[in-house]
């Protein structure tokens, strides 16, 4: 059984201590007590996507997810930068951010759609599946077409240099 | 080297994709306090007593402020005398839900909170009208003291333009109607935030602000504090969406402000979203009645209008945005006459606020749904009519606007091949349905002094980078990308080696902001000349240097035939340059406009205008209300485009922005508070409820533009609304006018259309008796009581201020026993806790201790027992069931599809999907209802609005129902639950789990351990089908029906309904009528039809759920039993 009190959590590949209550949700401890910023806050319900992080794997929605309940490594955007640097280049190039606040939370999303693209998106309507994927990101700018058509782009890129590399 | 008209990268891209720009809650400044603001919970009450007393003491507290902390009544000024009467906070009266009372700022936010809750206020609560209509009327309480000499009328606008009298002879063709565009929240994505920090030395705060008008903000908060307009000093900070709500104060500035002077701590204010959508300025509300007249060849010839503005309870930039919303009627068309009068009505609501489009996107929809009007009446296509009414360039139009240019009948003719409109207007495919709308828009107005002027500056360093200048911000529309092209092409270098610096007070020259569309045409033309200015200066210390005037600048260098210099080194060389900066700062006049002026009618108030054409192909679905688009063209008239990625993202922002608020968004209030303070219970466009907007530049250029430049911002929001209202006549012959269209309006205006009326008999129903005569008391004065006096006797929730909870201890079990042996009253069980943390912010007694199921390894996994059966532990997560029934019964993974987000369902368990509380807007956003604040409160619902989440059988005192679709699929396959206890099990029907809404059968310190599906029941055939309002939504309704025995024949049938009924809801009449029989779908409906009609009880507005969850049966059985399966008897039925 865990209690409360410190804790340690292993957040874009380092491990940290953090001595916060366990129901403080994840996004504030990122924010505050780790300074890792990029994972922005707008609505604190769940319910945007702004301040989606990988646990282990999977997108979470870092405001409702107690730190008590974090029992795998977490990653930011701070973490996938470099790593994304193809879809990030594309988002640039199509307008697929214009204020860029809920920038973060599509690109550590759509980080986690490319990394298992053959099980999160269908090869048949890949729009369509983008779309209904990235749903619980909310895009007030852009209308999401622009960021729909940046995540095509960088699975066909990759999957034609996949092709050509074999 | 031009850069006008490139695709050039965001300048600020690789920052702001890698989370390294910093928006104002990322700031950090040492010794930082949180703000926090205490709000009316009334729409109007006198202030009897306010004491801040108790919350001064608290340890951490270290400024509280009230009006007393302003100087004797100061005001906002908003529009200036008269219209200025918008006090900081509450000077004596309330008058809407929200309004702020006072602000304290303390070191923590759990502080701030408990300090919000010490401040004692004793209010006289006063009847007050909330709707125009109830303003209007000769005993309504009158909200201020008005000039317009009508009461609750802040402006009054009695117009005639042209010649009404001809307009009138001539237009023998007519029609009217009514239309009422919602009031809609911008919903930026970063709430309102600033950090203030005063300086007592010198004087003056420094604010950084999320804002599109640093300008504005210094000039309402030094007005309000009393200090001089030098003294604020906005810096520069990123903006996360404005969408025009950021370009005036949003009222929590001036507070940061002063509590930062109070305190002399920088001071943080960061908006909740509850207090975005529900205290914040939103759209006005308008209701455009309207008439048309046209000639027999289609000619518009007059309007005559009557609109009404809900004002809210101040004046803010009301009376400007009825202006603007007015001249729509005296600008892109060309009529002999306009006759109007407008009112801008005083409500006792949250005060409208600045809105892209302005007062356009509202008048355009009666506007545009007449012109379809008149087109039909006249036999006429629609796109045609406009063509012939479209006017002239270079005229004048009746509210005295000189178009420019105007390829309004290009854009027209883009839609209509586009859209391939003519074809698709002869295939006639039934309930498909095609629209058009024009609109036009304004760039830049000329609406407060020195709107016309802008100011830019230009340095140029030693080492060749160059810097631009400028007072106005960039909420993401990309004004700096397109000012960083501008100044690279006018001094030949490139993009990249440009930096743009702005909102700076102290750095950046004289600019009042981003705001009515005027960003790109006022800093476009303010830098472009700095720039020009710039680089004659290098080119005269070039010529000084090279020998010879013939000097151009290009790829960085200043070049003559023969030679060439860096401009770095040019700066070297002038005698003007500063520590190695060359500077130079320009102002830009704008000739020609005419101000805003009270009394006039008339003015030419933009440099230019900007049209476009949207065409809409609508899918209408008339099983379930739901319209679906197909494809939408957006073709804009915007000049030149100087960053054509930037403008087609403006397009199609602007466009999705509208096409919400033609088909999901509306702030719904309940006794003038928000119903929908979350994004949750907002309906706004989500990625997947939207085609792909195709957004057509139509290039042109206009000479008063910047690089022949025109807006284009906020003109994309315009024409939305009539495009969808329009194709959805096209489509079913249903004209709606009033947005946003909801399955609700199509189905009760198609159920019209067809005659069809259901018969509930009430009078045979002994059951209901006691029902129906409450809910028929509640108009009669119950509701009133209840909410009044009712609600003080409960447990004292949905008051805003009621004690914040502490913490929850939470603790992961390992095994049953140690979750069993814990639970209790006190120490309840969570799964995932996706909603555990938001549920009990508005608990009366939230347990202070959680304990989840997700550590228990038996409970993560799904295993097949010696029987057979599938048992499904209750902490595995919806995502990880989903994936596992895809093959066997991919219709339950289907419905755990629609729930909520992948983010969510990754977290989210099916133990705790099952037990998530009851969906209600009215429960889960704080109101004190029956079922929140106890026994003397009222059910919100009845009075309130229940058109989507409502009971429509079985509600009782409580309206909500169970909102758990995974519920609903479980109950059609016969699940079972096994519940756990200290020492024991027992095992329950899923049907037997709930008790009420969203409420177990469950004794404290029972838990869910699994779900169990039998052998037989994981052979079942079925469908699930669901209507919401957006993607991820919870159901409105939905429907699953399941059969065993392949061999064509239904056996075993089951038949649930979901959010239509307390709990899930077996249609157990209907399972019978179908046992045996071969899959009809048109069976299905009779016998589902006459069972709803005999055991229904919808409240006045949702009945018509019961033909949406009809429609869905259907298409839950079509899904399961796809047209042309063996044994369906449709095609002999048919």
């Amino acid at each position: 059984m865990t209690a409360d009190g410190t804790r340690s959590l292993r957040v874009n590949g380092d491990q940290v201590e953090v001595d916060l209550g366990g129901a403080t949700p994840l996004a504030e401890v990122l924010r505050d007590a780790l300074g890792l910023r990029a994972t922005k806050l707008a609505c604190r319900r769940g319910e945007c996507g702004a301040c989606t992080v990988l646990v282990g794997e999977r997108p979470v929605m870092s405001c409702v997810t107690p730190v008590a309940l974090v029992d795998q490594p977490v990653t930011t955007l701070e973490g996938l930068a470099e790593e994304i640097a193809d879809v990030r280049a594309e988002f640039a190039d199509r307008g697929a951010f214009q204020c860029g606040f809920c920038t973060p939370g599509q690109l550590v999303h759509i980080a986690a759609l490319l990394s298992r693209s053959s099980e999160t998106l269908s090869d048949e309507d890949l729009a369509e599946s983008i779309r209904a994927q990235l749903s619980g990101n909310i895009c007030r700018c852009t209308g999401y077409q622009a960021i729909t058509a940046a995540v095509c782009a960088v699975v066909w890129r990759r999957e034609a240099d996949e092709m050509e590399s074999r | 080297m031009t850069w006008i008209g490139e695709r050039v990268r965001p300048i600020d891209w690789e920052a702001r994709t890698a989370g390294g720009v910093q928006y104002t809650a990322d700031l950090d400044l040492p010794g930082t306090l949180i703000g926090k603001i205490l709000r009316s919970p009334h729409p109007y009450a006198e202030i009897i007593d306010l004491d801040v007393s108790a919350a001064e003491r608290l340890p951490g507290v270290r400024a509280v402020i009230t009006m007393a902390d302003f100087e004797p009544g100061a005001r906002y000024i908003h529009r200036g005398h008269p219209l200025s009467d918008r006090p900081p906070l509450a000077d004596g009266v309330v008058r809407h839900v929200g309004q702020e009372v006072a602000a304290v700022a303390a070191d923590s936010a759990a502080i701030a909170a408990a300090a919000i809750n010490a401040i004692r206020v004793r209010y006289r609560v006063r009847r007050a009208p909330l709707t125009p209509g109830d303003s209007l009327r000769a005993r309504a309480r009158r909200l201020h003291e008005r000039t317009s000499g009508e009461p609750n009328v802040s402006v009054l606008s009695a117009i005639d333009w042209g010649d009404v009298e001809a307009g009138r002879r001539a237009g023998v063709v007519s029609v009217h109607g009514r239309y009422v565009y919602p009031s809609v929240s911008h919903a930026c994505m970063e709430t309102n935030t600033t950090l203030a920090s005063w300086n007592a030395e010198r004087g003056c705060v420094e604010l950084w602000t999320s804002t599109q008008a640093p300008w504005f903000i210094a000039k309402e908060v030094s007005h309000l504090l009393g200090i001089a307009h030098e003294q604020v000093i906005c810096r520069e900070v990123a903006v996360g969406g404005g969408f025009g709500s950021k370009s005036k104060a949003s009222e929590h500035e001036v507070l940061a402000a002063a509590l930062s002077r109070k305190a002399g701590r920088p001071v943080l204010v960061e908006l909740t979203r509850d207090e975005e959508f529900g205290a914040n300025k939103p759209r006005h509300r308008f209701e455009t009645t309207l008439t048309t007249s046209a000639d027999r060849d289609g000619i518009i010839r007059l309007f005559e209008a009557d609109l009404l503005v809900d004002n809210g309870s101040y004046n803010h930039m009301g009376s400007s945005v009825m202006r603007v919303g007015l001249i729509t009627l005296g600008s892109m068309y060309r009529p002999d006459g306009v006759s109007l009068t407008s009112r801008l009505v005083d409500t006792a609501t949250q005060p409208g606020g600045q809105f892209r489009g302005y007062g356009t996107p509202q008048v355009s929809l009666a506007v545009e749904s007449q012109v379809d009007e008149l087109a039909e009446r006249l036999g006429v296509d629609p796109l045609d009519l406009r063509l012939r009414n479209t006017g002239p360039e270079f005229a004048p139009t009746l509210c005295g606007y000189e178009v420019t240019t105007s390829r309004l009948g290009d854009c027209l003719e883009s839609v209509r091949m586009e859209l391939r409109w003519d074809e698709r207007k002869a295939e006639r495919i039934p309930d498909r349905g095609v629209g058009v709308a024009a609109g036009m828009h304004g760039s830049g107005a000329f609406a407060y002094e020195q709107a016309n002027r802008s100011d830019a500056a230009i340095d140029v360093f030693s080492d060749g980078r160059v810097r631009v200048r400028h007072g106005s911000a960039d909420a993401g529309t990309g004004q700096n990308t397109i000012l960083a092209q501008v100044a690279a092409s006018e001094l030949g270098i490139a993009v990249s080696d440009v930096d743009v610096v702005s909102m700076d007070s102290e750095r950046t020259p004289f600019e009042l902001g981003a705001w009515s569309s005027r960003g790109t045409h006022m800093t476009g033309s303010s830098v472009g000349k700095a720039a020009r200015e710039m680089a004659d200066m290098l080119r005269a210390v070039a010529a000084q240097k090279l020998g010879t005037d013939a000097v151009e600048l290009r790829d960085g260098r200043a070049v003559s035939e023969n030679d060439a210099v860096d401009l770095g080194d040019l700066v070297e060389l002038s005698d003007d340059a500063v520590d190695g900066c060359l500077s130079h700062e320009t102002s830009y006049l704008l000739e020609g406009t005419e101000m805003i002026t009270p009394g006039k009618d008339r003015f030419n108030l933009s440099p230019s205008y900007a049209f476009a054409a949207h065409g809409a192909v609508v899918d209408v679905d008339r099983r379930t209300g739901k319209v679906s688009v197909i494809d939408y063209v957006a073709a804009h008239d915007v000049g030149t485009a100087i960053n054509p990625t930037a403008t087609e993202g403006q397009i199609v922002g602007g466009a999705v922005m509208g096409l919400g608020a033609a088909l999901g968004e509306e702030l719904i209030r309940e006794g003038g508070r928000i119903v929908n303070t979350s994004y949750l219970h907002y309906a706004m466009p989500r990625s997947a409820d939207l085609p792909s907007v195709r957004p057509v530049i139509v290039n042109g250029s206009d000479p008063a533009g910047p690089y022949g430049a025109k807006s284009v911002g906020e003109m994309s929001i315009i024409p939305p609304g009539a495009a969808i209202a329009n194709a959805v006549y096209d489509a079913v012959g249903v004209r709606i006018t009033d947005l946003p269209i909801t399955p609700d309006k199509i189905l009760t205006a198609l159920a019209q259309q067809e005659g069809r009326r259901r018969r509930h008999r009430l009078w045979r129903r002994p059951s209901r008796w006691w029902v129906s005569g409450i809910r028929a008391l509640y108009p009669l004065g119950l509701h009133t009581i209840l909410h009044r006096y009712g609600t003080k006797l409960g447990r004292g929730v949905g008051h805003r201020g009621s004690t914040p909870a502490e913490e929850p201890r939470i603790i992961r079990a390992r095994t049953d026993d140690e979750l069993t042996s814990q639970l209790g009253r006190d120490a309840r069980p969570v799964g995932g806790m996706t909603d555990a943390l938001v549920a009990r912010r508005s608990e009366a007694r939230p347990a202070p201790v959680l304990i989840s199921t997700i550590g228990i390894p038996a409970r993560r996994v799904i295993t097949v027992d010696e029987r057979g059966a599938l048992r499904i532990g209750a902490a595995v997560t919806l995502a990880e069931l989903a994936d596992h029934l895809r093959d066997r019964l991919p219709f339950v993974s289907e419905a755990i599809d629609s729930i909520a987000s992948p983010q969510i369902r990754n977290t989210a368990t099916v133990g705790g999907n099952l037990a998530q509380e009851k969906r209600c807007w009215f429960f889960r956003n704080g109101f004190a209802c029956y079922k929140r604040n106890g026994a003397t409160s009222p059910c919100y619902a009845v009075e309130g609005d229940h058109r989507f989440q409502h009971a429509v059988i079985d509600g009782h005192r409580c309206q909500a129902v169970t909102p758990s679709d995974l519920g609903t699929v479980l109950a059609s396959v016969d699940a079972e639950v096994v519940v756990g206890r200290t020492g024991g099990r027992r095992t329950l029907r899923i049907g037997e789990l709930y008790s009420g809404p969203g409420e177990l059968s469950l004794e404290p310190g029972e838990v869910i351990l699994e779900i169990v599906i039998g052998a037989e029941d994981l052979d079942r055939q079925g469908g699930f089908a669901k209507l919401s309002l957006y993607h991820g939504d919870f159901a409105t309704a939905s429907a699953t029906i399941t059969a065993l025995g392949k061999e064509g024949r239904l056996r075993d049938v089951r038949i649930v309904l979901g959010a239509v009924a307390p709990t899930p809801w077996r249609a157990r009449e209907t399972e019978r009528a179908l046992e045996g029989t071969v899959v009809s779908r048109l069976r299905l409906r009779a016998e589902l039809d006459a069972e709803l009609d005999r055991i229904a009880h919808p409240l006045p507005r949702n009945g018509w759920k019961l033909d949406a969850v009809a429609g869905l049966a259907e298409q839950a059985l079509e899904q399961g039993w796809p047209p042309g399966w063996r044994g369906s008897e449709d095609a002999a039925l048919c």
